[in-house]
């Protein structure tokens, strides 16, 4: 691990060139008359179909960070890390729902970002404030997470990773990221959506192989299972009990269902994932797209597999224990020992165009997030398009400088506990931006207080939760003791904001405090106008009503 | 601008489509049905093979709801159709 393998090395540049060439190509792809709209380069048009769609969404939400997170969780603790899985099943019927409602009002009024929902369905500049910042602070420590994951390859590939002069060790690190905003700056999010179709044939390529041929080499399932079985019962000399389990145990039901279900409710709050359904052309490409991926799902589970694989191989446990108990290198070092060198280098490239698609997706999904909730908003009422498509091509640079500083200068651990507590937080948007598309029954301050509290008690949880072994220790998982059942902290967290969100709507109701302008309309929700973003009108879809009068 | 037209949605394919989406939520959340490892299939214990399975069954499930929620051919789109659709909309 310490030289470098020239072939894997080779194969990782390569593909990573490709990359950026199709980055800076994308520029050109489906071009507008000009660049310099948020709609263009926020949301790539407005125009991406259901093949599209899927590449991006399927890019945006299965980030570098889950390939290596997911499996090093399953490595660590067993059974506990199928979470994920359980996670990704329940989301998308649970989004199926809601999304196509939300992508219909976005359309009607031209919303780009969630927040710019908030504002228009509850007139409160406060509210929408709340959800824009908790969108940015919860997706910054993500994109930092990406970086994190391209870290662990390039620590397996030998690459800068072990160079005592700090700057040398970060130099391929830095030069991926410089590139990555290059063209993120030039070509706005058809950059990613381009890109993902690279990054997933390579993803579901590497994992359909890796499934099929490294069980063969470690001896079967039955041995991988047996091994991981049998290694998760010994005990932990550092917590003094068992490593993990290898079936979740009654006692973790709890916390392994509102883990699944918590992080479920929150994927489709992240600012980047809404970005993607903003960015489809039609409602049903939005329909049409939850159902199809699950497809990602299935990879997923496979992928936390990889973690048993691991597991039964005595060089990545050697691995491991060499880089400090990092299991996060248990993926990476399952390539390395298994796969030959050009194989494991398109598993690396994988991982590595896994991060810089959710990056670049997250870091446009903030940018616009700042320029129209924030910088638009309260500094800036009357910019104009080109003025925000500006602004928002300079914070997305600002951003990923940010993560990278985040990833550089502060240790590891400090990412992992923010992005930790983003999930937590994030869910906190979820009443006034899922129950908004439903109801104006809620009243905006009392929306605004409940998210207050629930922002300060996970937190406060999640700050308390010891690491396994160690008193006295912070944010040692996402889970914590409840009414004396051990659940997800952002479940907690999201009951309080609800009920605090009630009783203040009866309160705020009963004293008939102002309740703010709604600019949307019931039929918006369901509206489904064509392709162009500029015509605000909902119309029919061609052909179903034959005769009918026109909509106008 | 006159009433914008409604795509009529039967009531009973929407409740339908929400029976079939909570069925496949409820089957991942519920932990006890399969934090078991009997009956094994093949060499993978009933926690991780159920798991498996109940992903692409729940995209058949989403697939099933997104046939039912899509547009109707707007056969009763009048205005009983159009306050159908929406439940509890806004003012």
């Amino acid at each position: 691990m310490t030289h470098i393998n020239a072939v894997s090395f080779t194969i990782v540049i390569v593909l990573f060139a490709v990359v950026t060439v199709t980055g800076f190509a994308a520029a050109r792809w489906r071009r507008a008359e000009s660049i310099l709209h948020l709609n263009e380069w926020g949301l790539g048009g407005r125009g991406f179909g259901t093949f599209v769609t899927w590449f991006l969404l399927g890019g945006d939400l299965y980030t570098a960070y889950t390939f290596i997170a997911v499996p090093a969780l399953v490595y660590g603790t067993g059974a506990a890390g199928f979470y994920a899985l359980s996670y990704t099943i329940m989301v998308f019927p649970i989004v199926l729902v809601f999304a196509p409602r939300l992508w219909s009002i976005a359309r009607v009024h031209g919303y780009v970002t969630p927040a710019d929902f908030v504002r228009g369905r509850y007139g409160s500049r406060g509210l929408a404030l709340a959800v824009a910042c908790t969108g940015i602070l919860a997706t910054m420590p993500y994109i930092a997470l990406q970086l994190v994951g391209i870290q662990a390859v390039l620590t397996v590939l030998g690459v800068g990773g072990t160079s005592a002069n700090g700057f040398i060790r970060d130099l391929p690190l830095l030069i991926a990221f410089i590139l990555l905003a290059a063209y993120t700056y030039f070509s706005g999010l058809r950059a990613p959506a381009l890109i993902a179709f690279l990054k997933d044939t390579l993803v579901y390529v590497m994992v359909i192989v890796a499934v099929l041929y490294i069980p063969t080499k470690l001896g079967g399932w039955g041995h991988i299972f047996g091994v991981a079985s049998t290694h998760l019962k010994t005990i932990n000399p550092k917590t003094h009990k068992p490593f993990g389990s290898f079936i979740v145990l009654p006692a973790g039901e709890w916390a392994y269902a509102t883990l699944a279900l918590g992080s479920a409710l929150a994927l489709f709050m992240y600012p980047h994932a809404i970005t993607g359904v903003f960015a489809a052309k039609r409602r049903d490409v939005i329909r049409r797209n939850m159902a199809m991926l699950p497809l990602y799902s299935i990879v997923l589970g496979l992928i936390a597999l990889l973690g048993y694989m691991a597991l039964a191989t005595p060089a990545v446990n050697a691995g491991v224990k060499a880089g400090g108990g990092n299991a996060q290198l248990s993926v990476p070092l399952l390539f390395e020992h298994m796969f030959p060198s050009w194989f494991a280098g398109v598993g690396y490239s994988a991982i590595v165009i896994g991060a810089l698609v959710p990056a670049a997706i997250m870091s446009i999904a903030a940018a616009n997030l700042f320029t129209r909730n924030i910088y638009r908003e309260f500094f800036r009422p009357g910019a104009s398009d080109a003025e925000q498509t500006r602004v928002a091509q300079f914070v997305s640079l600002i951003v990923k400088a940010g993560a990278l500083v985040f990833v550089l200068a502060l240790p590891k651990t400090f990412s992992i506990n923010l992005q930790l507590l983003g999930g937590i937080w994030i869910l906190q948007t979820f009443p006034s931006i899922v129950a908004g598309l439903y109801t104006r029954w809620f009243h905006r301050w009392a929306l605004l207080i409940g998210w207050a509290a629930a922002m300060v008690y996970g937190t406060i949880q999640a700050y308390r939760a010891p690491v396994g072994g160690q008193a006295h220790s912070h944010f040692g998982g996402s889970t914590a003791p409840v009414l004396g059942h051990v659940m997800y902290i952002a479940i907690a967290a999201f009951v309080l904001n609800l009920a605090i969100a009630v009783v203040g709507t009866v309160v705020f109701r009963a004293l008939r405090l102002p309740e703010g302008a709604d600019e949307t309309l019931p039929h918006q929700f369901t509206a489904n106008p064509e392709a162009s973003a500029a015509a605000p009108v909902p119309a029919t879809v061609p052909g179903t009503r034959p005769g009918s009068p026109s909509a106008t | 601008m006159v009433q914008p037209q409604r795509r009529a949605r039967n009531p009973l394919s929407a409740a339908v489509a929400t029976v079939l989406l909570l069925i496949g939520v409820i089957g991942a959340f519920w932990v006890p049905i399969y934090a078991r490892s009997a009956p094994k299939l093949g060499d993978f214990p009933f926690f991780y093979w159920f798991q498996l399975i109940w992903m692409p069954v729940v995209m058949v499930l989403c697939y099933l709801a997104y046939l039912l929620m899509r547009t109707a051919p707007a056969v009763a789109d009048d205005a009983n159709g159009a306050a159908a659709t929406d439940g509890q909309g806004a003012k």
